[in-house]
């Protein structure tokens, strides 16, 4: 039964093989390559069996999948059965996508302010549906409510209609968009500017633009949150330097500088140093010349985020190069929000030419997004031409600052760690031990660990951020109650790096005269220390 | 749906009080100088004659032969057909359309933006049908010439490139300083990192990032430019070039500067102001974003909605609120770069899937559950899966049915981008969710971008109430990025409105209930048996008043049935000339395959410099892989039956001159006189 079967199959093998063998000789060159297999094989048998080997090898590579690693079969792979897997499917319960809402969520939801009607210095409240004076909303030169920007937005509207409908790179650049970029970058003093879409999503992207895995990023301890994400999309070797401190970022810079001598491989990292202007977290300010000194000295670049500063600080509003003199060309890259400081939307990164079209080709969030609509890029330019062509406009501001930090400066409850010019002004409770929190410039002794993004004090902190949340927003509803809308700094509590402390944050306007302010500030005043005092 | 039930909707003659605005509309026509209406009567007239000459028979049911010349400029037409304030001629056939109006039609829309087209014969529903296959239509492969050349010409680049480099390096090392360590920076590109944008792209630079003017809508007009020095930098040379747009994501064609929406902004913007100033959580928070919030849920069939300001942002800020570490997100992979944003920020976990292959995500679903997280073996805490309903560069919509039926057995959530396909696919223009019938309630996260169908920008996502609430405090986009702002939130609530149809809220009830006799005792319930129905009245700012065509939902319709009928005509007819195409017969994005990289320049080039000149977008690596270069179509509701016309006959002679037709044998193809007078036959399925 079995051997003619066997047979037929030997036959057929020595047929095929045959047929193999005349067809390969009839491929050009299969004689040279015989013969030189054989004259091989005479020579070094083992060399014979290496090589063919190597061929299986070199098979066998090509033909495995390149992302093995984290395809089935890898070292942890169980295999299992289709029923023991179709059980295992069965058993599986994720958890819900959207599980209650916690009861202090609700009570968060529910207290989102929402405005009905217009903002500007004086609105309306949908939940109460009272007026109240707004020191919530970010209107630091008064530009909500313009009438000639309303007017310069009807008309930008009726030529060019509302969305762009694409990016940048198809048919997305409207002429209003370059018109503002040389705007943004006359204004400043920088070679030019990139427009982005959106504020936030502007220093996300850029810095993974320029920052890549063997790159090092010097940052502050305590930089928003839009830098944070930024940092970690980049990958890059990031250090740490207390929050607001150069001597410690001359520390950090010191040390990097050494490292970088020694290990040879880091020849040729790009060094950046990545900082805020005015800080969102807590509206201190950076000390410019100084920084820009030391950036200078060790070959970094400076990425400065003047997110809140732009618009808001120096005679025009130019940001912190106004402020303290320094051209914006030796910052190398600023970056803006239309959204803040001009009240429309959107952001900005101004810098060398290299560096904006560098963007405009690998920054994610402008290759991948739809333009600015054209009425919002045209209220931001004319927001730019009211700021220069009325410098009185951040004198009011800057008056209403002195004026509010008079009042709260008093205040012994609570702490303010803002700069003295900040409109933005966040309200620290004073906690009764000595607080070590690096805001209030206590230096310790021995420095912070650079590669740890919590400075060396962190374990000291005594505040307990729920409670200190929860007076914090009794202080809000009892001003709110008083006709006076605040709000406390709104943070994603376990999603930062480090949880910044709670504040409440009031945010000045030009639009509010000095005398307005005062009171509005007063009523805040007074709504702390009565929460305070009752809790005490 | 019969089309007799609203036989002409474009053709409801407006009554004087349907724009509370009137004023400020005559207003700023008054620029208009009357020797351009003139003209443009003598060439109506003339029009007319010739067509009612020619006696052409498929319009008989429209064109009346009575055509008097002053009933043709009553009311708002002259201001809507005729550009404001540009002196136009129409040599390029782009300004006025190619059948004139008559007496009865009167339309509201300037010809430019969106296009006149009357002819019930041009209208489609875009819905799926059973004859019709799922699967993504196979790729059909070109020759094997065109492979080998395609990669021989990479390779020419590329070492032509590195050739440049290493004399230019070395002669002019002036021009060279940027790539090079200067003055103990590092520099601020390496130059193997640009090597792609230096010497590929940069040399066909002239097809991206052109500056542009206008309305972005059925034509654009474009600011010309030239370079002198290879691309490196560019000279405006004060012309610009009115320009047919096929590139642009106005799929219903609500890019507009005039009409109802545009009204609606222009009295939102003098409400509103310009800005809400801060984020929303932090004083940013405005009536107009809750108003929206909740028809963009109306809309979409769920509890409720958030919105972002930027599209990309949506992705990027609310994915990590929704998965985290212990997570596991399955992607498509092409899936877009906003998704990887949002996934790499999560901290998820993330395996890719072949693009739309349902049997490899089977696969993978089985091969996940069961494994579990790595090496800890702990079952996973939950697996999203992020589709797209339509991918931006191939045209493709996802298997909606078979994810489904995956969902039910697999138990993982499904979360939609539907930035392109929401407006733009479905008997409602509810996005993949209502091309394919299925219930909202199926899809856990709903995304979507405002960009394409809406003529607006920003997106949003719809979930159920407490996701979104979850959402509300805990994306980043919250407390951290500004609100989106007024006058896009108005565009959004009246392209929205007009899409849907505003009934008073007292006969929304009553009519659901003889039409649909649904038993719900709960509210959510309620909301599914009515969708996709009219918004509600009260759901509508009450300031915002729609012309009568925009709120009873007639012209929405109207541009959804222009739409499918466009995209599957374009799609179909590129097919039928012998192209090889992408994607899906109704899909609004039609892409067309160059193959060779030095066909995409030519391509561009020779489209622009037409007669009736197109715009088009190349793209390539890498964007798409490296042989499938291609040209992008997106069509509108904007563009009438001509339109395409004129670009299946630009392609026809331009493919002939780069040899594209590689798709079918030349025998079966058919010629363009054919196609575009048999294009009902080629729409339709049965064809």
């Amino acid at each position: 039964m079995d051997s003619p079967s066997s047979e037929n199959l030997f036959t057929f093998l020595s047929y095929s093989l045959a047929n193999f063998q005349a067809a390969f000789f009839r491929i050009p060159g299969s004689a040279v390559l015989t013969r030189y297999v054989k004259s091989s094989h005479q020579d070094d048998p083992g060399r014979t069996l290496l090589e063919v080997i190597l061929a299986l090898f070199v098979i066998r590579t090509l033909l495995q999948s390149r992302t093995r690693t984290d395809r089935s079969g890898g070292k942890h792979f169980i295999q299992f059965s289709d029923k023991e897997i179709d059980d295992l499917v069965d058993e599986w319960t994720p958890e819900p996508l959207d599980p209650p809402l916690t009861e202090q969520q609700e009570a968060d939801l529910a207290a989102i302010p929402v405005i009905a009607g217009p903002t500007g210095p004086k609105p309306k409240l949908m939940n109460t549906g009272k007026p109240c004076v707004n020191l919530a909303s970010l209107n630091f030169a008064g530009l909500a409510g313009n009438e000639h920007i309303q007017q310069r937005a009807i008309e930008t509207m009726r030529k060019y209609g509302v969305g762009s409908c694409g990016p940048s790179g198809f048919y997305g650049t409207i002429d209003v968009h370059t018109e503002l970029e040389q705007r943004i970058s006359d204004f400043l003093g920088t070679e030019s500017s990139v427009l982005y879409a959106q504020g936030f999503s502007t220093i996300c992207s850029v810095i993974p633009a320029f920052c890549k895995r063997s790159d090092i990023i010097i940052a502050d301890r305590g930089v928003n949150f839009a830098i944070q994400k930024g940092l970690q999309i980049s990958r890059s070797t990031i250090r740490w330097y207390d929050h607001n401190d150069l001597s410690s970022l001359e520390s950090v810079l010191e040390s990097v500088a050494k490292e970088m001598k020694r290990r040879r491989s880091q020849k040729h990292a790009r060094k950046f140093i990545v900082t805020e202007g005015l800080f969102e977290q807590d509206g201190a300010m950076v000390d410019l010349p100084k920084l820009v000194e030391l950036k200078e000295k060790y070959k970094f670049r400076l990425i400065l985020d003047e997110t809140l500063s732009f618009g808001s600080i120096g005679r025009t509003g130019r940001g912190l190069t106004e402020l303290y003199n320094v051209p914006a060309a030796r910052v190398d890259m600023i970056i803006g929000s239309l959204a803040i400081g001009l009240c429309s939307s959107g952001g900005f990164c101004a810098g060398s030419l290299t560096a904006t079209s560098h963007q405009r080709h690998n920054a994610l969030s402008f290759v991948f997004s739809a333009s600015l609509p054209a009425l919002l890029a045209v209220s931001a330019l004319e927001g730019i031409n009211l700021l220069v062509n009325t410098p009185s406009i951040l004198n009011n501001l800057q008056e209403n600052v002195r004026a509010a930090r008079a009042i709260l400066d008093r205040l012994d409850c609570v702490t303010i760690p803002s700069h003295s010019a900040s409109p933005v002004i966040h309200i620290h409770l004073k906690t009764n031990s000595t607080s070590l929190h690096p805001s209030t410039a206590v230096v310790s002794t021995k420095p912070s660990n650079p590669s740890s993004v919590l400075p060396r004090d962190a374990a000291n902190w005594t505040w307990d951020a729920e409670t200190e949340e929860q007076i914090l927003q009794e202080v809000v509803e009892d001003a709110l109650a008083q006709g006076v809308l605040i709000t406390k700094a709104k943070r994603l509590r376990g999603q930062e790096l480090v949880d910044p402390r709670p504040s409440i944050r009031l945010a000045l306007t030009s639009a509010l005269s000095k005398k307005d302010t005062e009171k509005a500030v007063g009523v805040v005043r007074s709504s702390l220390i009565k929460v305070l005092g009752k809790r005490r | 749906m019969p089309a007799s039930a609203r036989s002409s909707p474009m053709a409801i003659n407006l009554s004087p009080s349907h724009s509370m605005f009137k004023k400020s509309r005559g207003k700023s026509s008054s620029s208009q100088s009357p020797s351009d209406a003139a003209s443009y009567l003598s060439a109506v007239s003339q029009a007319d004659a010739r067509s009612r000459a020619s006696s052409n028979g498929k319009f008989s049911s429209t064109s009346t032969p009575a055509l008097s010349l002053s009933s043709s400029v009553t009311s708002s037409s002259e201001d809507t057909v005729l550009r404001t304030g540009e002196d136009e001629s129409n040599h390029d056939g782009l300004a006025f359309p190619a059948t004139p109006p008559t007496s009865e039609q009167v339309f509201t829309t300037v010809h430019t933006e969106f296009g006149h087209c009357s002819n019930e014969g041009y209208r489609y529903t875009s819905q799926h049908m059973a004859s019709e296959p799922i699967e993504a239509i196979h790729e059909r492969d070109p020759p094997y010439y065109i492979l080998l050349s395609t990669y021989v010409s990479y390779l020419i680049l590329i070492c032509l490139g590195h050739v440049r480099d290493f004399i230019g390096k070395r002669l002019k090392a002036k021009a060279y300083r940027e790539l090079r360590p200067h003055s103990g920076y590092a520099p601020l590109t390496s130059d193997f990192d640009s090597f792609y944008t230096r010497r590929l792209k940069q040399r066909m630079a002239e097809c991206f990032n052109q500056p542009v003017t206008g309305v972005a809508g059925r034509t654009i007009m474009l600011v010309d430019r030239t370079s002198d020095d290879q691309n490196a930098s560019y000279r405006l040379l004060g012309t610009r070039t009115r320009v047919l747009n096929i590139s642009s994501y106005n799929y219903l064609g609500f890019a507009q500067g005039k009409g109802g929406c545009a009204d609606a902004v222009e009295e939102g913007i003098r409400r509103y102001g310009v800005s809400t100033c801060g984020s929303r959580l932090e004083g940013g928070s405005s009536d107009l974003h809750t108003t929206a919030e909740a028809l963009v849920a109306k809309f979409v069939g769920k509890e409720d909605a958030i919105i972002a300001s930027m599209g990309f942002a949506t992705n990027s800020t609310m994915i990590p609120a929704l998965v985290g570490k212990g997570c596991l997100i399955i992607s498509d992979e092409l899936n877009h770069a906003s998704i990887r944003f949002g996934v790499r920020l999560s901290g998820a976990s993330v395996r890719m899937f072949k693009h739309n292959d349902m049997k490899a995500l089977e696969a993978l679903l089985r091969e996940v559950i069961s494994q579990g997280q790595p090496r800890t073996h702990r079952p996973w805490k939950k697996i999203l899966l992020i589709v797209e309903g339509l991918y931006s560069m191939e045209g493709t919509m996802v298997n909606l049915p078979e994810v489904i039926k995956l969902k039910q057995r697999y138990k993982f959530n499904l979360f939609i981008d539907e930035a392109h396909s929401i407006g733009a696919l479905g008997p409602n223009g509810r996005g993949v969710v209502d091309y394919f019938g299925i219930d909202p309630k199926h899809v856990d996260i709903l995304m979507g971008t405002f960009t394409k169908s809406f003529g607006a920008a920003g997106g949003y996502i719809a979930g159920s109430k407490t996701l979104i609430s979850h959402l509300r405090l805990r994306s980043h986009s919250g407390p951290y990025a500004e609100a989106m702002t007024p006058p896009v939130l108005v565009q959004i609530l009246a392209s929205m409105a007009s899409i849907m149809g505003v009934s008073p809220a007292s006969l929304t009830s009553s009519s659901h209930t003889t039409l649909r006799p649904v038993a719900s005792n709960e509210s959510s319930q309620a909301l599914m048996t009515s969708h996709p129905g009219p918004a509600p009245a009260s759901m509508i700012p009450n300031w915002m008043t729609l012309p009568p065509a925009l709120s009873d939902g007639s012209e929405g319709k109207n541009r959804l049935r222009r739409l499918a009928f466009n995209a599957r005509y374009l799609h179909r007819g590129l097919d039928k000339l012998g192209f090889i195409t992408y994607g899906h017969p109704s899909s609004p994005i039609v892409p067309l395959l160059l193959f060779n990289p030095g066909k995409m320049c030519m391509f561009h080039r020779m489209m622009l410099r037409r007669k009736t000149p197109i715009i088009v977008v190349v793209v390539a690596y890498p964007a798409t892989p490296l042989v499938t270069s291609r040209v992008r179509f997106c069509v509108s509701a904007s563009h009438t039956k001509e339109d395409i016309d004129i670009v299946l006959r630009a392609c026809d002679e331009v493919g002939d001159w780069l040899d594209l037709k590689h798709g079918i044998p030349a025998a079966e193809r058919w010629t363009v006189q054919k196609i575009t007078e048999r294009s009902g036959e080629l729409v339709h399925p049965s064809a």
